[in-house]
């Protein structure tokens, strides 16, 4: 696990920065507020959680970018969502708050609990122009075929 | 109308002083926090679920009660391995009635403890646990140690209620009389408002906790835990002669616990440091279980079955193997064909593979709001918000039940709560399987 986790920062032929880092995903308040309240297909939803805290230090390695691209472990699925330079993470994590946009790229492995992981999850990011989707944009994207 | 002592079916808190008046169709509460406010507005929410809907050549059209669940239950009954879902802001009544069907049809029983504190519940199993009610901790509790969870996001009312600022008989001056330390990577919230921050690495909760029990047992860690934790050996040191020097300890695990790397292994961890602490003072360990009734369903299934969750009813007998039959491994595995799921929102909490398998399954839900899981079912029955509507049983986060009674009735003629629409489903299945 120590080797894989390690990070590491590759550019890709396109020429863009692509980094490793480890994904924490968590409660937020606001999150909170708005999943219990029932708008989870809400702007607002949207505006709170398809969002990717970083350190500030890692933000700037990345060109400071508006939205980032965050990829899973195995490279299967990926989400855009809007980059926040946060002090209070560390270098080379990450926090989104838990919600449709992170779980898409959480490593569904349980190692035999049933339980994937939420906290720690290694997951590839670079800049990107992609649109951010609504939760409802992204199901009919990823999860429904048509 | 003003209701007192009204309990809230938001998290884990289960916060039983809430006080609600209704005018007309508003609603005005007292002493819920922003997320349990946000839940009491869903009994008047334009949004709300109020028809049963079904989905006809891809779009949702309305449908009489009755025909909705013939559909959800032929779903059930045309499965060779349906897995049933209990979410947990649901009674434990409705968990039962979702475990006997379980059983009925030969199907998995799953529900959101398992993505929340299932790993902590097979570190118990492997490890016991010193614990103690939130009255205990509340009256007694000098210090207390928030391990990977932030309560002051995910269980607002938990440090103003049970762990930190209120008076009890012996910690007369509330906070004054208390000690927090935050164990998280991250410098949140919780952890700014700590007397000590040990910012670890993430998934590195093992090695932090083994180095403890080294130090507790009067021997220096390998160095090259430092490195690999991220925490010196002195923060170490600091944090353990604090725990020994209070009178009472708390210790509130979190999904840092149970979520990252290491998961059973890390709780079983912080069970047995726990177990050692009380050689040299009290100290006890609970889950901090951010979901309403997530507690209610490890109960209820462990009393009915012998397991706390992920049950597999296949052979007529249950049978237990996290891993195997927990519902995140049999939907990315693809070993379930139809799914029925109560009060949670699978697409949105699940990781993408197990996400987009369940889309491609003939789904029932039950719901009171529109949200990615009730997109992708074909059949949605309105859900009846427990504590408000109905009355039950929830467990608290210390695994003490409560019993709810609701301020107003179900808003609905054809079912009165979820357990009563979970029974009617599981009549109509009975008729069809005769
Ligand atoms: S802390 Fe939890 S139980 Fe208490 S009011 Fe807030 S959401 Fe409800």
């Amino acid at each position: 696990m120590e080797a894989m986790l390690n990070l590491f920062v590759s550019t890709r032929g396109s020429g863009k920065m692509m980094k490793e880092f480890l994904l924490n995903t968590g409660s937020t308040i606001e999150e909170g507020r708005l999943a219990k309240g029932g708008s989870k297909l809400t702007e607002d939803y949207t505006q709170e959680c398809a969002v990717c805290e970083m350190n500030p230090g890692d933000f700037q390695d990345l060109g400071s970018p508006q939205k980032v691209k965050i990829t899973s472990r195995d490279g299967r699925y990926s989400v855009a969502a809007y980059a926040h330079p946060e002090e209070s993470i560390q270098s080379g994590q990450v926090f989104m708050p838990r919600a449709i946009w992170s779980n898409v790229v959480v490593d569904p492995e349980t190692f035999s609990t049933g339980s994937p992981l939420y906290k720690g999850s290694p997951v590839q990011i670079e800049p990107t122009k992609e649109d951010v989707l609504s939760a409802e944009e992204l199901v009919l994207k990823l999860y429904v075929r048509s | 109308m003003a209701f007192k002592n009204i309990i809230c079916p938001v998290c884990g808190a289960s916060c039983d002083d809430i006080q609600v008046e209704l005018r007309g169709s508003k609603i005005v509460t007292k002493n819920a926090c922003k997320m349990g406010n946000a839940k009491f507005w869903e009994i008047f929410s334009p949004h709300r679920i109020r028809e049963p809907l079904l989905k006809e050549s891809g779009s949702f059209c309305t449908a009489l009660w009755d025909e909705a669940v013939d559909r959800a239950a032929m779903i059930l009954v045309k499965a060779k391995r349906p897995l049933i879902f209990m979410g947990s802001e649901t009674s434990c009544e409705a968990m039962q009635v979702g475990l006997h069907l379980a059983e009925f049809l030969g199907a998995i029983a799953d529900s959101n403890s398992t993505v929340c504190h299932g790993p902590t519940a097979m570190g118990i199993q492997e490890a016991g646990r010193v614990g103690a009610t939130a009255g205990q901790s509340k009256s007694r509790s000098d210090l207390v140690v928030y391990w990977g969870s932030n309560p002051l996001e995910s269980m607002p009312r938990h440090m103003s209620r049970y762990g930190v600022y209120p008076r009890g008989y012996w910690t007369r001056r509330g906070r004054f009389d208390r000690t927090v330390i935050t164990v998280d990577p991250r410098k949140s919230i919780t952890a700014r408002n700590s007397d000590l921050h040990i910012q670890l690495k993430p998934n590195t909760d093992y090695e932090l906790l083994s180095a403890l029990l080294t130090l507790l047992h009067g021997k220096k860690p390998h160095p090259s835990v430092e490195k690999v934790t991220g925490v010196s050996i002195s923060e170490m040191e600091e944090m353990l002669e604090r725990m020994l020097g209070c009178n009472f300890g708390a210790i509130y695990v979190g999904l840092g616990i149970a979520s990252s790397f290491g998961k059973h292994r890390n709780a079983e961890a912080a069970l047995n440091l726990v177990k050692e602490l009380n050689n040299h003072t009290k100290f006890v360990i609970g889950a901090l279980r951010g979901h309403c009734n997530v507690a209610g369903f490890n109960q209820i299934a462990s009393y009915l079955y012998g397991y706390p969750f992920g049950l597999d009813f296949a052979r007529g007998y249950p049978r237990y193997n996290p891993g195997e039959y927990t519902a995140v491994d049999v939907l990315r595995e693809q070993d379930v064909d139809a799914a029925l799921i109560v009060s949670a929102d699978l697409v949105s909490h699940f990781p993408a593979a197990c996400a987009r398998y369940l889309a491609e399954l003939p789904v029932a839900c039950i719901d009171i709001a529109p949200c990615p899981t009730t997109m992708i079912s074909q059949v949605v029955l309105p859900g009846v918000i427990d504590a408000m509507e109905c009355d039950g049983t929830f467990y608290r986060l210390d695994d003490v039940p409560v019993y709810f009674q609701p301020f107003t009735g179900s808003p609905f003629s054809f079912t009165d709560s979820n357990e009563d629409t979970m029974k009617q489903i599981f009549q109509k299945v009975k008729e069809m399987k005769r």
